[in-house]
């Protein structure tokens, strides 16, 4: 192909979009809801992760002792953990400390944990322990709970199983639900440049007329839907970003849950939002011109 | 330029549109084609210009065997012949210069070959001072010379001129076929479908008529003065 008609095509297909513009920005529409749902997935997908992942890393377990246990209770329960061979670190958290460690969590939202103190703190004291052989785990936890004065253990397999629970779930409803609204993006693409070609069969009939080859007709239309993805693309990644860097500071305050940063991201999602919005647009394109010109369209038939 | 050997057409609906049909025109030559409504006329051009296949037989166009033709060879085929249509198909949102200038862009012509070459071509048709008109401000007589203009632009080696007259003033037909036979003299061979007896009696060129699919009648080569 000539690169002077590359040019003209290239203008004929920017025509297009603007000539159809309400079904051109019904397209757009659709097609950035549907990235956006996708990015906004992945996203929470690789926050869960992240927040497992440090969870998992800390190794840690607490365990608590009785509500109302004498120190020296507590502290007799602190040796017998000791003595069990698997445990590498065991560290005492009177509930006073644990009072203030919730307090510091929680920040300014924590003034009414403040009058908590001394003999109103209804925590109890707990130990934060880590085992040196995880394998040996279940028999670990086994003598642990039967020593005298342990009320009960908190591990975080049991956060990191609902949170992976959690991610499974997402995963599925945002996989039906992007998949879904995929095929409309794709439906209402194809649509868009199914009414582009009616509005323009009579073009395609002296085009044909004339000699054109099916390449030269098609371009304009996939050039028409590469141009609506690309534009939904762009838009969806700007979205997603500032939607993501507002997420990240309203939850900045929360010190429990720092979510992921985006910067080593950004690029990549605009890029991959780009290459997927494009390659919707074609895939539309080339849907509808396919099945509107294997009818071969009439030179000399009426339109 | 064109032969027709023992063609005919059926379509799937079980119409017989051509019939075993022999035909010869030779290049350069002035054909009209006649014959009433639903005689096979718009088949025969479907089938030179590879809209529609033969159901038997064989049509040579130029050195090409068009029945031979894949598919993807057609377009190539349909650029060594210009077409005029009966309702001129003319771009409402171009203006005349860019109705022309369309047709060559499609076979991929350069901008200074396009900028050359559609000035000149609407001066033939005399329609040089209404380059920037839309085609609603034309006349019938002036949208079918647009028609002629972007039919001619890419050189043709055949005209196929389907009713060209059919929607203009009779006085302007004359007109019309005058410019078709200018184009003629000038070594390009012209196919003219049309109905009206008036042009075919005063244009004095050879006369083919279909009737039921079949050839009818046929003058044979006129030599023109």
């Amino acid at each position: 192909m000539k690169l002077s008609s590359l040019g003209y095509l290239l203008k004929e297909g920017a025509k297009n979009i603007w000539s159809n513009r309400t079904m051109s920005f019904a397209s757009v529409g659709v097609l950035v809801s549907c990235l956006l749902l996708t990015g906004a997935a992945v996203l929470f997908s690789m926050n869960i992760d992240s927040a497992m992942q440090s969870v998992e890393g800390s190794n840690t377990i607490t365990v608590y002792c009785t509500q109302g246990l004498p120190t020296l209770k507590a502290v007799q329960v602190g040796e017998a953990i000791k003595d069990i061979d698997n445990i590498s670190e065991c560290e005492l958290v009177p509930k006073d400390q644990a009072v203030e460690e919730m307090l510091e969590v929680l920040g300014d939202n924590g003034t009414v944990l403040e009058g908590l103190m001394g003999e109103d703190n209804f925590l109890p004291d707990s130990y934060r322990i880590s085992m040196a052989d995880l394998s040996l785990y279940d028999e670990t936890v086994a003598q642990i709970t039967s020593i005298e004065g342990v009320e009960k253990i908190i591990d975080y397999s049991e956060i990191a199983d609902q949170l992976t629970e959690l991610d499974d779930m997402v995963t599925t409803v945002c996989f039906w639900i992007i998949l879904l609204l995929g095929v409309v993006s794709l439906f209402i693409i194809a649509n868009t440049i199914r009414v582009a070609l009616f509005s323009r069969r009579l073009e395609i009939s002296i085009m044909k007329s004339v000699g054109a080859t099916n390449w030269f007709v098609r371009v304009p239309f996939i050039v028409e839907g590469v141009i609506i993805g690309l534009v939904s693309g762009g838009l969806a990644s700007l979205i997603l970003n500032v939607a993501y860097d507002n997420f990240i500071s309203s939850l900045s305050i929360l010190s429990f849950f720092t979510p992921l940063p985006l910067d080593p991201y950004r690029l990549r999602i605009v890029l991959v939002f780009l290459l997927v919005g494009a390659g919707f647009g074609m895939l539309g394109g080339l849907i509808s011109i396919g099945r509107y010109l294997k009818k071969d369209v009439g030179v000399l038939t009426t339109l | 330029m064109i032969t027709f050997q023992n063609v005919s057409k059926m379509y799937p609906n079980g119409t017989h549109a051509l019939n075993h049909v022999n035909l010869n025109i030779d290049t350069g030559e002035f054909v009209f084609i006649v014959g009433s409504s639903g005689a096979g006329k718009s088949t025969f051009l479907k089938l030179i210009m590879c809209e529609e296949r033969p159901s038997e037989g064989t049509i040579i166009i130029g050195d090409t065997v068009v029945t031979d033709l894949k598919r993807r060879q057609i377009p190539y085929l349909r650029r060594m012949m210009g077409i005029v249509f009966q309702d001129f198909r003319l771009i409402d949102n171009m203006n005349v210069y860019e109705n022309v200038a369309f047709a060559m862009h499609v076979v991929g012509a350069s901008n200074k070959e396009i900028r050359r070459k559609v000035p000149y071509f609407l001066s033939l048709v005399d329609l040089q001072d209404k380059a920037h008109c839309k085609p609603a401000e034309l006349s019938g007589g002036e949208q079918q010379r647009v028609g002629l203009a972007r039919a001619l632009v890419n050189n043709p080696k055949l005209i196929i001129a389907d009713e060209p007259t059919g929607n203009v003033d009779p006085a302007l037909s004359f007109e019309i076929v005058d410019l078709l036979s200018e184009i003629n003299r000038q070594g390009t061979t012209v196919l003219m479908v049309t109905h009206e007896h008036s042009l075919v009696k005063h244009f004095h060129r050879r006369i083919v008529e279909i009737h039921g699919g079949r050839v009818v009648a046929d003058t044979g080569k006129v030599e023109v003065r």
